[in-house]
């Protein structure tokens, strides 16, 4: 038998010098290695060179497929559509491979969660399978007209399975694409993979599901944990949420806002903020991005040079995420600071030439480019966003939406007026490190 | 007898290392203080490899159980509450365990794949252990034969069940990540009394590394075991090795009782009681436990590794060179080992004393200090020994007087060393004079019997002989 003629899934017996042994063949990354996973579930590899012959004792034993569940409408509960984007949420490794596979169908996604069988009736489908470090402005495009087909066939309520990378990004986006959504848009993801029994991805969407089906709420949200303990799930606002964590279940904060409402284990919601658009009140109306715009996000920091800055003349927009309360090193002040000017020049070409937003690196807290005199240095040299508290993700997606449907002098504009909840009206003192 | 109803024994040893966590950098510290971190959480029972939800998982999951982790925000992290991926493997540990592999003659694997064991018992935050194979094919000597090892595992300890109620259970972190040895041996084993022996002889192996945790749970043994037409049983949880043989014995009993009414015996997990009975504690592990750790990247066992790994003296050889060295017996040459002292250090110190002699005082006077004086001898430490020691090095009290000085100790009372001054030749021979004198023409044994009365802890038995023959 030759060496390279095994194939993933068969059991196989390797001989080498001194012994013979017994295992399933399992993918290996190393070409030179063979993998197979010993009758104790342990992996083993040898190095091929060792291998003196293999023999195939048994062919590829495909798992049975998931037996279709007839699953019945129940006319008692509200119907809630789940589209798949992928990431982590919908994930589960095939324990006969190690590899991961995404588990999409309403009977693979109940059999994953079968309390939603209680709280709603499921429809289920993918759109697209992708890590969310991959999404990409035509992405959101495309959620946006499967979200406007579900609600045309009377959904209830939609919850987005998404990756949490860029989840934030994909929220603030859905709420300035989906102008007067009538019903819940729920974007729902995972920290721990779902193949997992410690996964946050259960209660996660059990949360989302009560959320959906109780509430009166019709605005965009995202469901996550509001604490490392399974206790509570928060929704948070669209545009105003980000991931402060690389791996805590609770990294998704509100900022400079609070919570929607608190779904507690049990399910009852606890509304933490009432001032919501209801179900049933607006006509959905899509504002597409364009997909081939150029946006960036430049981030200030000591020792700056002007070219950072030009390297962004060929784009559409750029957000800064200026440092402090609204500043960039655009001061020349001693003989090391020569550069300073030059940045402040770049900036105006740029500002003149395109749009050029701020938002606070601080993350918290807002924009005031008048209480020193860079700030106002930077007002004067034509970049807007004062009085702006958004996130630079929020800030950078708002642009490129704007950019889209509006033009250069209406954008500007519209960049320091609240148009989905983005600018706070106020920020209150409790509103910090929630 | 046992040949007929076929009782085959495998062991498993689970032993902690002395190390940092396996995937952080968290000190492998257990505490009894109040915790100053509660999360809580619950598993799902997720579909194993076959799409099936492992039984034992399915028990767990059935009792609707939620679970409490309770940690120390100064001596456990993010990791431990599974808020953070495995880091770095702990490579200290990992040459340990391929320390303890070569002991057992076990032949290392090519590269460390480390696993997902589920776990839905709540013991581990994650929902599974990690567990990687380490090395294969390995045995021991034991005086019915070799034993063969199975495997050797490096895994994670699990977390520590500190309370049990009815719908919450409650672990301590601060033991979960622990680096653990597992080692398993082949069912070759043939009786209780032989797995008693193996599991000692295995014990022996880990603690000659110097390597390992000491006290109450760093080390556990599992059994396994079966007999004809019966099945597998696990037994856990034994407090002394020298139950071993008894526990075996009973449960061979219980299997042939079940047998003999025409039953199944059921392939459980059993727990050892201290009556020497087991009882029910869960179902048998299904096989469909076990999937990649795909946050942890795979270690190459190079050549070069293990080239590096020096292999230490095994305690019994250590102890066997003492016993031809000092000449002193089997017992307390083993004895001197397992303490960990080091005779060459105190005979450097005390050099008028032979080193049988610390030895005995070190080992054997508490002993008779206990069994002959009967008293308690939580008081005596190793220090009052040395003490004690010195005094007799430097000729100020006769070795005659270790023992009653420690009994003293043992009692708390406040030390005269005075009271146990050397005499001078002169008072002894006066004294001896006076009880010669007192009980002419008695034996010489009686007369050393009165002598060793009048001058105990005063004069050494050699020199009071002396001088009774002399004057007799």
């Amino acid at each position: 038998m030759k060496k390279d003629n095994i194939k993933e899934g068969e059991t196989i017996e390797i001989e080498t010098n001194s012994e013979k042994i017994k295992g399933v063949v399992i993918p290996s990354a190393d070409k030179n290695k063979t993998v197979i996973k010993l009758e104790s579930g342990y992996n083993i590899s040898f190095e091929k060179k060792d291998i003196k012959k293999i023999n195939i004792l048994k062919k590829e034993t495909r798992k049975e497929e998931i037996k279709k569940q007839e699953i019945k409408f129940n006319k008692e509960l509200k119907t809630i559509s789940v589209l798949h984007t992928g990431g982590t949420i919908a994930s589960v490794v095939d324990y006969t491979t190690g590899a991961v596979v995404a588990k999409f169908s309403p009977e693979e996604l109940i059999k994953m969660f079968p309390e939603l069988r209680e709280i709603a009736n499921i429809k289920s489908r993918f759109i697209r399978n992708i890590m969310s470090e991959n999404m990409r402005f035509a992405h959101y495009n495309l959620i946006a007209k499967e979200i406007e087909k579900e609600i045309k066939e009377g959904t209830e309520g939609i919850i987005i399975t998404h990756g949490t990378d860029t989840m934030h990004y994909t929220a603030a986006a859905l709420a300035f694409m989906l102008e007067g959504t009538p019903i819940p848009i729920i974007l729902v993801g995972a920290q721990r993979s779902s193949d997992r029994g410690s996964s946050d991805s259960f209660m996660n969407m059990i949360s989302a599901a009560h959320f959906i089906t109780k509430t009166d709420f019709a605005e965009v949200g995202i469901c996550m944990h509001s604490w490392i303990s399974d206790e509570s799930c928060f929704i948070l606002p669209a545009t105003k949420t980000r991931k402060m964590h690389t791996s805590r279940r609770d990294a998704f904060r509100p900022i400079n806002t609070k919570p929607w409402a608190k779904i507690h284990e049990n399910g009852r919601v606890e509304f933490l903020n009432k001032d919501y658009n209801k179900r049933g009140e607006r006509k959905i109306n899509i504002k597409p991005f364009k997909p081939n715009l150029k946006i960036g996000i430049l981030k200030g920091h000591p020792n700056m040079h002007a070219e950072e800055i030009n390297a962004y003349k060929k784009f559409d927009g750029l957000i800064l995420e200026i440092l402090g309360i609204g500043h960039m090193p655009t001061v020349t002040i001693d003989e090391f600071t020569k550069e300073h000017k030059k940045i402040l020049e770049s900036i105006r070409k740029l500002a003149k030439r395109t749009v050029v937003g701020v938002a606070p690196q601080t993350i918290y807290g807002e924009v005031n480019m008048n209480v020193y005199s860079p700030g106002r240095a930077l007002k004067e040299a034509g970049v807007v966003g004062n009085y702006c508290d958004m996130t630079p993700e929020t800030a950078f997606i708002k642009l490129a939406w704007l950019l889209s449907n509006y033009k250069k002098e209406e954008a500007k504009e519209m960049f320091e007026k609240d148009l989905r909840g983005e600018i706070s009206k106020k920020i209150s003192p409790d509103e910090f490190l929630i | 007898m046992k040949e007929e109803i076929g009782l085959k024994i495998g062991l498993e040893v689970h032993q902690r290392l002395e190390s940092h966590k396996l995937f952080c950098n968290c000190p492998s510290i257990m505490r009894d203080d109040k915790p100053d971190i509660v999360v809580k959480r619950r598993l799902r029972a997720v579909a194993g490899e076959k799409g099936e939800v492992d039984i034992a998982a399915k028990f767990e999951m059935e009792k609707g159980l939620e679970y409490i982790y309770e940690g120390y925000t100064d001596t456990t992290c993010n990791v431990e509450f599974d808020e953070q991926p495995p880091g770095k493997l702990n490579m200290n540990a990992v040459k340990t365990a391929l320390e303890i592999a070569m002991l057992l003659n076990a032949k290392p694997v090519n590269e460390i794949i480390f696993m997902r064991k589920t776990v839905v018992d709540g013991s581990n935050t994650t929902g599974f252990q990690r567990t990687a194979l380490i090395a294969r094919e390995g045995y021991i000597e034991t005086t019915q034969g070799k034993v063969g090892i199975e495997c050797v595992y490096l895994e994670e300890e699990a977390a520590k069940n500190v309370k049990g109620e009815e719908t919450s259970r409650i672990w301590r972190v601060d033991r979960l990540g622990i680096p653990l040895i597992e080692i398993q041996t082949k069912p070759e084993i043939k009786t209780g009394e032989h797995a008693k022996e193996t599991a000692e002889q295995i014990g022996m192996i880990l603690r000659s590394t110097g390597k390992v945790k000491h006290g109450i749970g760093s080390i556990r043994q599992d059994i396994n075991m079966s007999i004809k037409n019966g099945e597998r049983v696990e037994i856990k949880g034994f407090q002394d090795l020298r139950s071993i043989p008894k526990v075996v014995e009973y449960e061979v009993k219980r299997q042939l009782e079940i047998i003999k009414q025409g039953k199944k015996v059921d392939k459980e997990v059993r727990k050892a009681n201290p009556d020497n009975t087991t009882e029910y504690m869960r179902p048998m592990p299904g096989s469909a436990r076990m999937y990649p750790e795909t946050d942890v990247v795979n270690t190459e066992i190079t050549k070069e590794m293990i080239k590096n790994i020096k292999l230490p003296e095994l305690l019994t050889e250590r102890a066997m060179k003492l016993e031809k060295k000092y000449n002193v017996n089997a017992d307390l040459a083993r004895e001197i080992i397992k303490e960990e002292i080091d005779i060459e250090s105190y005979t450097k110190k005390f050099k008028n004393l032979e080193a049988s002699f610390i030895m005995r005082t070190l080992i054997e006077t508490p002993k008779e200090v206990k069994t002959r004086l009967k008293k308690e001898i939580e008081n005596v430490k190793r220090e009052n020994i040395e003490m004690v020691l010195e005094v007799i090095d430097k000729g100020e009290i006769p070795k005659s007087a270790a023992i009653e000085i420690l009994a003293e100790i043992a009692e708390g009372k406040e030390l005269d060393l005075k009271k146990y001054k050397t005499a001078s030749i002169n008072e002894i021979e006066k004294e001896i004079r006076k009880v010669v004198e007192e009980n002419k023409g008695a034996p010489f044994n009686a007369l050393m019997g009165e002598a060793m009365k009048k001058l105990r802890g005063k004069a050494d038995g050699k020199v009071i002989a002396e001088l009774i023959k002399k004057l007799q």
